[in-house]
C-alpha cells in the first residue's frame, strides 16, 4: 500500500518532471513562490481551511514543507464547512485581519468580492509570474471558479464533481443480467438517463435485495440533497429564473417531477435512506450493499482502497468491493460541480504578499500535483496534468478509467448556483429537501419554495441580482445543451 | 445639620458606584447597543447600514416563520415542562426515603444534567439512527420485524424524539431540586394528616405543596425559561427540520444572525423575545406568588 512517505516522493518526482519539461532559464511557479517567501522568514501565515480531513493537507503536508523551504509558519484554523463564510465575513467586518489566506467555495465568491473580503489577486499574479500556470488548470474550474467581475479574486484548488460509482461485477454478472432481463425486460446496463436509473435501480433491488444488495443508494441529507437536485433539476430541462423578470422558476413541471422522482426513487433504496449523509452512502457502497451511488471523488479512491490503512482514515469501513468498481458520469452527463474549493487572500490581512506566496506554491502544478494525491485531504484533481500523472494512474488498477471520468466529468460539469447571497437561496432549498423527505406534496414544496426565492431576490433587488444571475448564467458550466 | 456632620450619606454612593457602573457596561451597553442596531439595515453581506426606522420591527409581525418557531417554542415548552415536573415530583418521592444506594442511584440519575446538551443531541442522533442505532433496532426486536422509524425526518416521530430527549435530560434537574425540597417539609405535619385520615392527595395538596411550592415554582420558572431558550437538543437532532417543523426561536434568531447574516433584523427578533420574556415572567412570578 502507498503510504504518505511514497506520495511525497512520487510528488517530488512528478515536480522534478514537471521541472524538466521546463526551458532551462524558466521557474516554476513553485519555485518563485519559495523564493519570494524566504523573506518573510520567521513570519507566520494564518489560512482557514474546512476542518477534518482537508486540513490534514496543511498540518501534515503542505504546511511543514512550506516551513522547511521558507521557513515560514502556517497557521490552520479548522472551521467547519457551514461556518466558513461566516468566519471569514465576521474577521472581515471586524477588521480584526485575523486571517492571511482562505479556502472559499467559489459559490460564494461574487458574496465575498462583492463585500470586499477578498484581495484582487491580479496584481499578485504578473508581479510573481504564475499567469502561465494558472492557465493550465482545467478550463471548467479556471475559467468558472477563478474571477468576479473579470478579476481574480481566487485559485481553482480542488477539482470537486460528481460520479457515479458502480459494481462493475454485478453490471458484468452473466446471472444478474439475466435475472434483470427477466424481471425488467431490459438488457442490464449503467443508466445514462434518470429514466434508465429508475428503471436499473428498482430491477437491481428486486434482484438482489435477498443478498442484501440494493440497485442504489444516495446521501439524502438536505446540504448533499441540494446539490443533487440542482443538477438533476438541470439535466431535466430545469432553470432556476425566468432570465426576464428574475422570477423563480424551480417549481416549473421540471422541478415538481424532479421532486417527485427522487423520492420515489428512495422506495429501491435501503430502508431510512433518508437520513444518510456521506458517511453512511459511503459505508454502505464499501461493504457492498448497494450496486449503485453518486458522490465526490474520494468514493472512487477509498472504494480501491487507496490510502484507507493511514491513520486518518481508520474511520472509514473497510472495502470490500476493490477491483470491482466502475465510474461513470451521471445521468444526464452533466455532474455536479459540487462546492469545491479556492484559495485567496483576505483583504485584511496584514501580511498579503507573504499569503499569495504560499496559495501561488500550494496551487502551482508540482506542488498541487502532490496534494491531490494525498489520500487523506479530499482534493481533487482540477489540473490538466493531475488527470494524466502517471503516478496518479498506477495508483491502483483501474486508476486511469477513474481520472478519465474524473476529466470527462469536469469538463462537462455543472456550477453549483452563485448569485449575491447564493446561501440563502441554498437554504430554502434544503428546507425544501427536508420536507420532501417528511412527505409533503412537491408541488407545494416548490411553490412555497419559489415564492421564498423571490422574496430573496426582491430584498436584494431584481436588478442586482439580475446583472449576477445573468454572468453566472453565460458561463459554460451553467446550463447543459441539451 | 451640616453635611459635614454625615460624611458618609454620599460616600456609600461613591463605594457602590464602579461595580453599579461596570454592570451597567456589562449588562446595558449591549442591549442598548442592540436596539440601536434594530433601528438600522445591518447586514453582513450590504454596505448599507443607513436608519431604517421601525422597518424591522414591522416585518417582525409579518413573518410568519418567525411566529411559527415562536410556536413550536411554546409546544415543547407545554408538554416537557409538565412531564419534567411530573416525572421529577415522583421520582423525588421515591428517594425521599432512605434506602440501600440511595446516594449511588441519586449521583446516576443526575448524570444527564451534567452533559452537554450538543452532545446529549448528537448522542441522541446516533442512538435514533435508523442504521446504526439501537432504539429501532430494540424496537425491532419487540415488534419481531425491522422498524425503519425515521426520527429525525418523520414529521410524526420528531417531536416525540425531541420531547424524550429534553425530558430525558432535565427531569434529573427536577428531581434533585425537589428532592431538596421535599426533604424540608415537616414530616410530623404529613404523619398528624395521616392519622387524622387524610389520603395522600390531600396531604400533598394541603401540607406538601404549600411547603414546596416556592422552591417548585422556581424550579418551574428556571426550565421554562430555560425551554425557551432551547437550541442544542434540537440543533442536533434535526437542525429546526423538516423543512421548520421544530425550529425554535432561539434556532430561527440564530439562522437570521448567522446563517442569513440579517443583522439588524436579528437584533429586533431579539428585542421581541426580550419583550415577551418580561411579560411572561412577570406574570408567572406574580400569579407564581413569588412577588411575596
Amino acid at each position: 500500500m502507498v503510504n504518505r512517505r511514497d506520495i511525497g516522493k512520487i510528488g517530488l518526482a512528478a515536480g522534478f518532471a514537471a521541472t524538466a519539461t521546463r526551458p532551462a532559464w524558466a521557474e516554476s511557479a513553485a519555485d518563485v513562490a519559495v523564493k519570494a517567501a524566504q523573506q518573510y522568514k520567521g513570519q507566520t501565515i494564518t489560512i482557514v481551511w474546512e476542518a477534518g480531513l482537508q486540513s490534514l493537507d496543511p498540518t501534515h503536508f503542505s504546511g511543514p514543507k512550506w516551513k522547511e523551504l521558507t521557513g515560514m509558519d502556517v497557521k490552520v484554523i479548522e472551521v467547519a464547512t457551514a461556518d466558513m463564510f461566516t468566519k471569514i465575513m465576521q474577521d472581515y467586518k471586524s477588521g480584526a485581519g485575523a486571517y492571511d489566506a482562505l479556502n472559499v467555495i467559489p459559490a460564494w465568491m461574487p458574496d465575498l468580492a462583492q463585500a470586499g473580503a477578498l484581495e484582487v489577486l491580479d496584481p499578485y499574479v504578473e508581479k510573481y509570474g504564475y499567469a502561465a500556470e494558472l492557465q493550465t488548470i482545467a478550463p471548467t474550474y479556471r475559467d468558472n471558479q477563478m474571477k468576479v467581475d473579470g478579476k481574480i479574486y481566487g485559485f481553482p484548488d480542488d477539482g470537486d464533481v460528481f460520479l457515479m460509482y458502480y459494481r462493475r461485477d454485478l453490471f458484468e454478472d452473466a446471472a444478474v443480467q439475466k435475472a434483470f432481463k427477466d424481471k425488467t425486460g431490459k438488457d442490464l446496463a449503467v443508466p445514462k438517463t434518470w429514466a434508465e436509473f429508475d428503471v436499473v435501480g428498482a430491477g437491481l433491488t428486486d434482484v438482489l435485495k435477498d443478498k442484501g444488495i440494493y440497485g442504489a443508494a444516495f446521501f439524502r441529507q438536505p446540504p448533499y440533497t441540494m446539490f443533487m437536485f440542482e443538477e438533476r433539476f438541470r439535466n431535466e430541462g430545469g432553470k432556476f429564473f425566468d432570465a426576464a423578470s428574475m422570477k423563480a422558476t424551480i417549481n416549473s413541471d421540471i422541478g415538481v417531477r424532479v421532486f417527485t422522482d427522487m423520492r420515489n426513487e428512495n422506495k429501491f433504496m435501503p430502508p431510512g435512506v433518508e437520513q444518510w449523509g456521506f458517511v453512511e452512502n459511503l459505508a454502505a457502497f464499501l461493504q457492498g450493499q448497494t450496486a449503485m451511488t453518486i458522490s465526490w471523488p474520494p468514493y472512487g479512491r477509498w472504494a480501491e482502497g487507496y490510502g484507507t490503512d493511514q491513520e486518518a482514515l481508520n474511520w472509514v469501513p473497510k472495502t470490500t468491493i476493490a477491483g470491482k468498481v466502475g465510474y461513470a458520469l451521471p445521468p444526464g452527463g452533466h455532474p455536479e460541480l459540487a462546492a469545491g474549493f479556492a484559495l485567496s487572500v483576505a483583504s485584511t490581512s496584514k501580511n498579503k504578499d507573504a499569503a499569495y506566496l504560499f496559495i501561488q506554491w500550494l496551487n502551482s502544478e508540482a506542488i498541487s500535483l502532490e496534494r491531490v494525491k494525498l489520500p487523506f485531504t479530499l482534493r481533487d484533481p482540477f489540473r490538466a496534468a493531475h488527470y494524466t500523472d502517471p503516478g496518479y494512474l498506477a495508483l491502483w488498477p483501474n486508476a486511469k478509467n477513474y481520472l478519465a471520468a474524473l476529466k470527462l466529468a469536469s469538463e462537462t460539469g455543472l456550477l453549483d448556483l452563485s448569485l449575491l447571497q447564493t446561501d440563502k437561496y441554498e437554504e430554502v432549498l434544503r428546507q425544501a429537501i427536508s420536507k420532501l423527505w417528511a412527505g409533503d406534496d412537491p408541488k407545494a414544496i416548490l411553490d412555497t419554495a419559489a415564492g421564498e426565492w423571490d422574496a430573496i431576490t426582491q430584498k436584494i433587488g431584481v436588478d442586482k441580482q439580475k446583472a449576477v444571475y445573468t454572468s453566472w448564467a453565460s458561463k459554460s458550466g451553467a446550463y447543459p445543451k441539451l | 445639620m451640616t453635611a459635614t456632620a454625615h460624611p458618609d450619606r454620599n460616600f456609600k454612593y461613591w463605594l457602590v458606584s464602579p461595580a453599579i457602573f461596570l454592570l451597567l457596561l456589562i449588562g446595558l451597553f449591549p442591549l442598548a447597543f442592540s436596539l440601536v442596531v434594530s433601528f438600522m439595515r445591518i447586514t453582513m453581506l450590504e454596505t448599507d447600514t443607513s436608519f431604517a426606522g421601525l422597518v424591522n420591527f414591522t416585518q417582525l409581525f409579518k413573518d410568519s416563520r418567525l411566529w411559527g418557531s415562536l410556536f413550536h417554542t411554546a409546544l415543547i415548552i407545554a408538554i416537557a415542562l409538565p412531564v419534567e415536573l411530573v416525572l421529577g415530583l415522583a421520582m423525588a418521592y421515591l428517594f425521599l426515603d432512605k434506602m440501600p444506594g440511595r446516594q449511588l442511584f441519586v449521583s446516576l440519575l443526575v448524570l444527564p444534567t451534567i452533559i452537554s446538551p450538543i452532545v446529549a443531541g448528537a448522542t441522541w442522533r446516533l442512538l435514533f439512527d435508523n442504521r446504526y442505532g439501537p432504539i429501532n433496532q430494540i424496537l425491532g426486536w419487540f415488534a419481531g420485524h425491522p422498524v425503519p422509524a425515521l426520527w429525525t425526518v418523520n414529521p410524526n416521530l420528531v417531536y416525540p424524539a425531541i420531547v424524550f430527549c429534553e425530558i430525558w435530560q432535565w427531569t434529573p434537574f427536577m428531581f434533585l431540586i425537589l428532592l431538596a425540597a421535599l426533604s424540608n417539609v415537616d414530616r410530623s405535619l404529613t404523619e398528624a394528616a395521616e392519622i387524622d385520615g387524610a389520603r395522600f392527595w390531600r396531604s400533598f395538596r394541603f401540607i406538601v405543596l404549600p411547603a414546596i411550592w416556592p422552591v417548585m415554582a422556581i424550579a418551574i420558572l428556571i426550565r421554562g425559561l430555560d425551554l425557551f431558550r432551547i437550541f442544542d437538543i434540537i440543533w442536533a437532532l434535526t437542525e429546526g427540520g423538516p423543512g421548520t417543523m421544530t425550529e425554535t426561536i432561539s434556532i430561527y434568531t440564530f439562522v437570521q444572525g448567522f446563517r442569513q447574516f440579517e443583522t439588524s433584523y436579528t437584533a429586533a427578533i431579539a428585542f421581541l423575545v426580550i419583550v415577551l420574556l418580561t411579560v411572561i415572567v412577570t406574570w408567572a412570578i406574580r400569579r407564581m406568588g413569588l412577588a411575596k
